[in-house]
């Protein structure tokens, strides 16, 4: 499917300065990747509005995103601003435009697709190679999930939130969450995820670089805006992910506080407020200043 | 010259709507407001809900959401579906009380939430309603937000609904061209199967031309050099001249802040918690 790509004039941002051909954006074709993952995510986000979801009894079977358009958009152009993109445009797009923003849980959302898109974008070298399309589509749901299920399990063990579902049988939420766990895995890993991506990344690859003015990534050499390989940035996903726990605890206590009370209340009292907050302050803060100390270091 | 219209759900009904919303051609107060200061209005009614567990403080704030999108016309569409969602919303929660049982406080919290985030629901619909992509952007330049953002927001609001569009009859043309599944099969299972699979297949002519687009978008953008004058102050001056805050804008604010404030003073004097309402 891939003629070999020639290009008579030398593109924007294409330097073959250093010992290896290297491939910097310019500041337009970020803000063109920017906006096309936004836009696209947008689109895709609006038509899963119409369909509906299932639910047998607590799981939840549904088609939680199109995992192929971020993962495509990652692994063609540049996986860091497509992971900022593609999660603003859901917002945007579905929950301001449509009037159905849900406060706090929308920046855990935000932070925790971030990370997802980012890691699996850079896993993905070569776009056209299966394997590594088929690990990327999973590292998407897998980090976003993983992530999500976590907040939900540290929410009990926490206490904001009740344990049970069946009762006398605290181990029925762990089974719930690892069945709804495998039920995203296929449905959006699988079903919207590899088999999609295996046709489209291929198809798309070296057609619509060059509508964007850019050159097709060529399998080995560096990616744009990929992941640092640094202990840096994997401390800054780790802190951005404890950060998007405690957005998630505050939005729990909110609904809590009242159905627990007076015990919780007791056990933790108001402070437990403040205390979160300023835990997503600095945590946010000090992810953000190693993720810029990671990326200065991969730049060098 | 308003035309009647009959079919009121057609696609294409849903897309002028859609446009509609986008472009803030309804009027109404917000739209002739500043759009820094319909910013700080939206800002007062999104965080305050979150400081109170007062049912009455909650159910004050939710009728002054209710006016304000009376005031700010919002249209049906938008307006169906925030309804729509609040009306699952309450039937998932009566199904959860016959499910539980005797267990209300779970029901009781739920209501108090559905009763916050459809007051910040209604907030933002009446603001982002009025506000054009335009006025938007500039209002986010205004408070030095990222022009990446700001150019983003109002990029998006003027694409949706070209994209709906472009969407919708590039899938018309592969329904066209496909012979549908001849027997439904188990529930329907061949026909979903078969509409998916078009709507994943019209993702590849969407890609391509919504990536020709957002290019010439860009490009033209920097022929008119939106980088610098974002950056540059003078730009910024000029481009942000005629935002100015008037009489009706300060009275819109202080009548919301009054009301909020007598929103808390209804709650100092009734109170009622949702514990309350089970003994």
């Amino acid at each position: 499917m891939n003629a070999v790509y020639q290009r008579a004039g030398t593109l924007r941002g294409a330097t073959t300065a250093g010992n290896k051909p290297r491939y910097d954006l310019s500041n337009p074709q970020k803000l063109m990747i920017f906006v096309l993952s936004m836009a696209l995510f947008g689109l895709s986000n609006i038509l899963l509005e119409i369909i509906p979801d299932i639910h047998i009894g607590p799981v939840d079977i549904s088609v939680a995103y199109f995992v192929f358009i971020p993962l495509t958009m990652a692994a063609l152009f540049s996986p860091f601003w497509v992971a900022l993109g593609a999660p603003l445009g859901e917002i945007i797009f579905t929950d301001l435009l449509m009037g159905d923003f849900s406060g706090l849980s929308e920046i855990e959302g935000f932070i925790q697709m971030f990370l997802a898109i980012y890691i699996a974008g850079s896993a993905i070298r070569n776009p056209g190679n299966g394997v590594q399309i088929a690990i990327g589509a999973l590292l998407i749901v897998v980090v976003d999930k993983f992530l999500s299920a976590a907040v939900d399990l540290a929410k009990v063990w926490v206490g904001v939130e009740e344990a049970e579902y069946v009762e006398g049988l605290p181990e029925s939420m762990l089974l719930l969450e690892g069945v709804g766990f495998g039920v995203d895995l296929i449905i959006s890993g699988i079903l919207f995820g590899i088999l999609p991506a295996m046709w489209l990344i291929p198809a798309l690859h070296g057609k619509i670089e060059p509508l964007m003015g850019m050159r097709p990534r060529v399998a080995g050499e560096p990616i744009p805006g990929k992941m640092p390989n640094s202990g840096l940035f994997v401390g800054a996903a780790v802190l951005l992910s404890i950060a998007s726990f405690f957005f998630a605890f505050l939005e729990a206590w909110d609904v809590s506080i009242g159905a627990f009370e007076p015990e919780f209340l007791e056990e933790y009292g108001n402070g437990f407020l403040w205390i979160s907050v300023i835990a997503i302050v600095v945590v946010t803060g000090l992810a953000i200043m190693f993720f810029r100390k990671a990326q200065h270091k991969d730049n060098r | 010259m308003a035309r009647k219209q009959r079919d009121v759900l057609s696609v294409e009904w849903v897309k002028l709507e859609l446009i509609r919303t986008a472009y803030a051609t309804r009027g109404g107060l917000f739209s002739v407001m500043d759009p820094r200061m319909v910013l700080g209005w939206y800002l007062i009614l999104a965080i305050i809900p979150w400081f109170t567990h007062n049912l009455t403080v909650l159910a004050v704030l939710f009728v002054v959401a209710a006016i304000s999108v009376a005031l700010a016309r919002v249209g049906p569409l938008i307006l169906a579906l925030f309804v729509f969602g609040l009306l699952t919303e309450a039937v998932y929660i009566f199904i959860a009380a016959i499910f539980f049982g005797g267990d209300l406080t779970t029901i009781m919290a739920l209501l108090e939430l559905t009763l916050k985030l459809g007051t910040i629901s209604m907030a933002s619909m009446a603001a982002f309603v009025s506000l054009d992509p335009e006025k938007l952007s500039d209002a986010l330049l205004a408070l030095r937000a990222p022009a990446l953002l700001a150019f983003a927001v109002s990029y998006g609001y003027r694409m949706l609904p070209i994209l709906v569009e472009e969407f919708n009859t590039v899938f018309d043309n592969y329904r066209l061209r496909s012979a549908p599944p001849e027997k439904p099969g188990f529930l329907g299972f061949r026909s979903i199967a078969h509409w998916i699979k078009m709507a994943i297949l019209a993702f590849y002519p969407i890609f391509l031309n919504t990536a020709q687009s957002v290019r010439t978008t860009v490009e033209a953008l920097e022929t008119r050099g939106f980088t610098y004058a974002t950056v540059d102050q003078r730009g910024r001056n000029i481009r942000l001249a005629y935002l100015k805050v008037g009489a009706l804008d300060l009275a819109v604010v202080a009548v919301t802040i009054i009301l909020v404030a007598g929103a808390f003073w209804c709650g100092q004097v009734w109170p009622v918690y949702h514990v309350d309402l089970l003994r």
